[in-house]
């Protein structure tokens, strides 16, 4: 948002208020685009939904990870300042939640999981009003809703009834909702949710592309472990109410955390207190041994900056020539954010 | 024809002046039926009285008493005859409001639409004042408006009548009135679809309210017991208008009383609103 020196900031919600020939407008302050959580605790009746969840977020790809009744879409909507906050403390583009929430919304924008199409209205029609309904002027709105529907590849079926779209257009459609007042950050409930392949791909295209190219702050809510994985670059994980998690996907460098599998014949026990030496754990998993190393532990590995992909499987070759051990299988077990999130959810 | 080669780009404000978000769901929620053709005939309809009254004040010029024979007072020219008419409207103003304004809030439900409104700037106040203005809209296109152009056509037409009293007085009175009622009438319908996810439903409890107490007042009037007709929900209102256009109470209460029932009605339906509205999705 471009300011003017005539724009002045209301300290309590930081707030910008701009004056132009026709009038004062109020706006959230994008200058400031965290998101803040402190001690949220919410429940809708007595058993609390959210405990005690703290987290705070820079824009960028976030996923948030949960099985089915862990809190999810209510922390979404604590964000939007969609439900009153009693315990804990929200800001949001630098407004207090409980008492701006209205304000911080003009930053937000909510793709719901359900709904969300209101029938008899054409899909630019319905893009919009809700522009309007976020504060743009009826014919920016108007412009906006042709580019983000073109945007999300709706173009040509942009004045048809939203009552007649298919199951991945409504997606879409929703997607173009929420971007047309050009959010900070953007809620996403489950956006796949009822897609084919090609759709869940193109949709996740779009949406990586908002987080990753268009400087975007995005929190996809969904328990899809592979549309994260596609999308985001870090992970919130909730359990029953709790933040029980929170991790960064790091796509380029080297995982220090390595998982092999072992197979061979020789002399097991000084094999195994060879790989004990390098701060190895192994466990048994019927013929296989499961060895898992941290590679920032092995003698080159410096501060972590200077892993290379085979160190691992380098190291254990070295532990087995010493000691005898012919090895008739060697291979590195990717763990996917799957296993590593179930095994986070059972612990 | 590759779909994303536009790509994304930011939203640069023209510097246009927005409109309040209010205004921008009355707009929306006025025009809409406005482009369907049977709600435009059945709005026509609802203006054959007025033609009709303006068709026997005509007459009356020319016929004289033959005409207040024909239309007795609903025919005057004078506030009383203002109120007769707005009063013999209740038919097309309970049709048109049931068919506008019970899907108002009860589709937003259904649909999950709440959720989608309050993830905007928007407050319940605006929320709930865009959705009356479109049921106070409707409400005055089929009572104020026809007032409006009788009060012109009346003294334009008629020798004893004054600017004073048929340019000026008639359209204030109705006008405060009109506005009044309609905002009531349209809380308390909104209060109705508010409490339901489907439209047909809240027809129902409409037709109750209108048609049902109706009824029940005109079996207690028969009965004599005249207090039992402060259940009458559209009689209240005209009996509460009359010491406003000066003339004779319309049910076996007294204005006072309808006025402190119809508050009591608007004030419920405040309540009903406040609780019933939240950007909460529908789980089916």
């Amino acid at each position: 948002m471009k300011q003017n020196p005539r724009d002045f900031v209301i300290p309590a919600c930081q707030c910008i208020v701009q004056k132009n020939g026709e009038g004062i407008i109020i706006k959230a302050n994008r200058s400031q685009t965290r998101i803040e959580v402190k001690d949220l605790t919410f429940a809708y009746l007595r058993d609390p939904v959210l405990k005690g969840v703290n987290f705070t977020l820079e824009p960028g790809a976030v996923g948030l990870l949960g099985p089915n009744g862990s809190g999810k879409t209510t922390l979404l909507r604590c964000l939007l300042g969609q439900v009153p906050l009693v315990t804990g403390q929200i800001s949001v583009l630098g407004c207090d939640m409980a008492r701006h929430a209205r304000l911080a919304r003009s930053g937000l924008g909510w793709m719901p999981e359900r709904g969300g199409i209101i029938p008899g209205v054409s899909g630019v029609g319905l893009v919009a009003y809700l522009g309007e309904l976020s504060g743009m002027p009826a014919r920016d709105a108007m412009q906006r809703a042709h580019e983000v529907l073109h945007y999300v590849g709706l173009a040509d079926e942009r004045y048809r009834k939203c009552d007649d779209y298919s199951q991945g257009m409504k997606q879409r459609l929703k997607l173009a909702q929420a971007l047309v007042h050009d959010p900070v950050w953007l809620f996403l409930d489950e956006p796949t949710s009822g897609l084919d392949p090609q759709g869940r791909v193109s949709v996740l295209e779009l949406i990586r592309d908002l987080a990753w190219n268009k400087g975007m702050g995005v929190i996809l809510s969904t328990h899809l472990l592979a549309d994260v994985e596609a999308v985001c670059n870090e992970i919130l994980v909730l359990k029953q109410g709790e933040l029980l998690s929170r991790q960064t996907i790091d796509t380029t460098g080297v995982d220090p955390h390595q998982v092999f599998e072992v197979e061979g014949f020789g002399n097991e026990e000084a094999f195994l207190a060879g790989l004990q030496e390098l701060g190895a754990e192994v466990s048994v998993d019927q013929r296989l041994l499961l060895v898992t190393m941290d590679l920032s532990n092995l003698d080159g590995a410096g501060d972590g900056k200077s892993l290379t992909p085979t160190m691992g499987v380098n190291a254990i070759l070295r532990v087995a020539a010493d000691n005898d051990y012919a090895l008739r299988r060697l291979r590195r077990r990717p763990v996917t954010l799957a296993e590593e999130f179930y095994r986070m959810v059972e612990a | 024809m590759p779909v994303y080669e536009r790509g994304y780009a930011h939203w640069e404000p023209s510097g246009r002046k927005a409109m309040p978000a209010w205004l921008v769901i009355a707009k929306r929620g006025i025009s809409e039926p406005l482009k369907r053709r049977w709600i435009l005939l059945l709005v026509l309809m609802a203006w054959v009285p007025a033609i009709v009254k303006g068709g026997i004040i005509y007459f009356k010029l020319k016929a004289g008493n033959l005409a207040d024979l024909l239309g007795g007072g609903w025919a005057s020219i004078e506030p009383e005859g203002f109120l007769s008419f707005i009063e013999g409207q209740r038919f097309s103003v309970f049709v048109l409001l049931a068919i506008i304004g019970s899907g108002l809030i009860a589709s937003d439900r259904r649909d999950n639409g709440l959720s989608l409104y309050f993830s905007r700037p928007l407050g319940l106040a605006s929320y709930i004042l865009g959705k009356m203005l479109i049921v106070v809209f409707f409400y005055c296109l089929v009572t104020l408006l026809p007032v409006y152009v009788l009060s012109l056509f009346s003294y334009l037409i008629a020798p004893e009548s004054t600017g004073m009293q048929t340019l000026l007085l008639i359209p204030l009175r109705a006008t405060v009135y009109c506005l009044l009622a309609g905002s009531s009438m349209s809380l308390v319908l909104l209060a109705f679809s508010s409490m339901g996810n489907r439209s047909i439903f809240v027809m129902v409890w409409w037709t109750i309210m209108v048609s049902g107490t109706e009824t029940i007042s005109a079996i207690a009037q028969g009965l004599g017991r005249d207090a039992l007709q402060v259940v009458n929900f559209l009689g209240q209102y005209h009996n509460a208008a009359a010491w406003l256009f000066s003339s004779d109470p319309r049910l076996g209460v007294s204005p006072g009383v309808s006025l402190l029932v119809v508050c009591a009605w608007t004030v419920g339906a405040i309540w009903v609103l406040r609780t019933r509205i939240r950007p909460v999705e529908v789980v089916s």
